[in-house]
């Protein structure tokens, strides 16, 4: 392997799950690097991370997922990672598969790849509810660029050195992944995407709660109709 | 508009004008904020000193009382000095999620120096 490829695992309170994941990980691809980075969590997860002696980043302040994601995607930058990787920390996200997104990323069929469970349908499809919110959002993201991607809200997504280093520098806060796949579109960045099966979370609690589903889609839905109108301006627009 | 009103206008704007400089001294408040708030004193004073003004703006807007043009003037004012706040967060937390990650970057590095070092 002559591509350095940077696995970045942002760790919420992920106690119960980190040490497998990792773990997991390093037993199927021993070859790639990986970076834990730790969103300031509220439970043993860091002094497990140290115990444990894996390379971590310890944000001293809570970010949310985006800037937690976003500090793994400037590390990448800064040690000069051909392809950055994106993985839950709380094992949903299945390392077998990890080539699976990488390769089209290598072969420069894509500047980024996202994991997809809804391609063959196999393995966890989540809730009902969920598919609708998910399908709804795919849709906005076709409307406003032309793009269709099924899974888009999956965190399993792997990037090359340039759309990694777009990301360190644009990349929403608080609920990221369609908002990235609309804004790496709209910039002139092409987007893949690679069958994966995905396995329902061993622990832990989502980021997204039923009550919240509501709020998530309204601010999705504004905050991808608002990159459309500004990003325009931005980059001059290559739709 | 009455006498009493005018009084009180110009005794507020004088007390706000007297508050920002004292915040400004102690170094509370930074020039680029102070701004807005001088601005509302400078209107006070104006809307107080010549109520002809408030008048003219009164018949433009239709509004019986010329008091309750001051007060929407005010409200109007406080609105945009809510937005300019929201605005200031919004880039304070960028640059404040800036700091972290550089921040969290740099620590690793130390802690992988130290760890070289004590190899």
């Amino acid at each position: 392997m002559d591509k350095k490829i940077l696995v970045i695992i942002p760790c919420y309170n992920e106690e119960d799950n980190i040490v497998n994941t990792v773990e997991n990980l390093r037993a199927v691809c021993p070859e790639v690097d990986y970076l834990v980075v730790n969103d300031c969590s509220t439970d043993r997860s860091a002094e497990i991370l140290k115990e444990h002696h894996y390379p971590f980043l310890d944000l001293p302040v809570n970010l949310g997922i985006g800037g937690n994601v976003q500090c793994g995607y400037l590390y990448a930058v800064h040690h000069g990672y051909d392809v950055a990787v994106q993985m839950d920390g709380d094992g949903q996200h299945d390392p077998a598969y990890l080539m699976e997104i990488v390769q089209p990323v290598l072969n420069g069929e894509c500047d980024m790849c996202i994991g997809s469970r809804f391609i063959k349908k196999e393995g966890f499809q989540t809730s009902f509810m969920r598919r609708v919110g998910i399908r709804w959002l795919s849709g906005m993201i076709y409307l406003l660029c032309g793009k269709r991607v099924l899974d888009v809200t999956s965190g399993f997504r792997a990037t090359n050195a340039g759309m990694t280093a777009f990301f360190s520098r644009h990349y929403a806060a608080d609920y990221p992944e369609p908002e990235a796949i609309l804004a790496a579109s709209l910039a002139g960045y092409h987007v893949g995407e690679a069958p994966v099966i995905m396995r329902e979370r061993q622990g832990g609690v989502s980021s997204i709660h039923s009550f919240k589903s509501a709020y998530y889609m309204i601010k999705v839905t504004l905050a991808l109709i608002i990159d459309r109108l500004s990003i325009r301006k931005e980059k001059g627009g290559c739709a | 508009m009455t006498a009493h009103l005018q009084l009180f206008m110009i005794l507020g704007a004088v007390v706000l004008l007297l508050i920002i400089f004292a915040l400004l001294k102690r170094g509370l408040m930074s020039v680029k904020y102070s701004l807005l708030w001088l601005l509302l004193a400078v209107g006070l004073v104006i809307a107080a000193a010549f109520p002809y003004v408030v008048y003219v703006l009164r018949d433009l807007l239709d509004i019986e009382m010329p008091v309750n043009l001051v007060f929407l003037l005010m409200f109007c004012f406080v609105l945009v000095v809510l937005l300019s706040l929201s605005i200031a967060i919004s880039q304070l937390a960028d640059k404040c999620k800036r700091l972290t990650q550089a921040n969290a970057i740099l620590e690793k590095r130390v802690r992988d120096l130290e760890d070289t070092l004590k190899k």
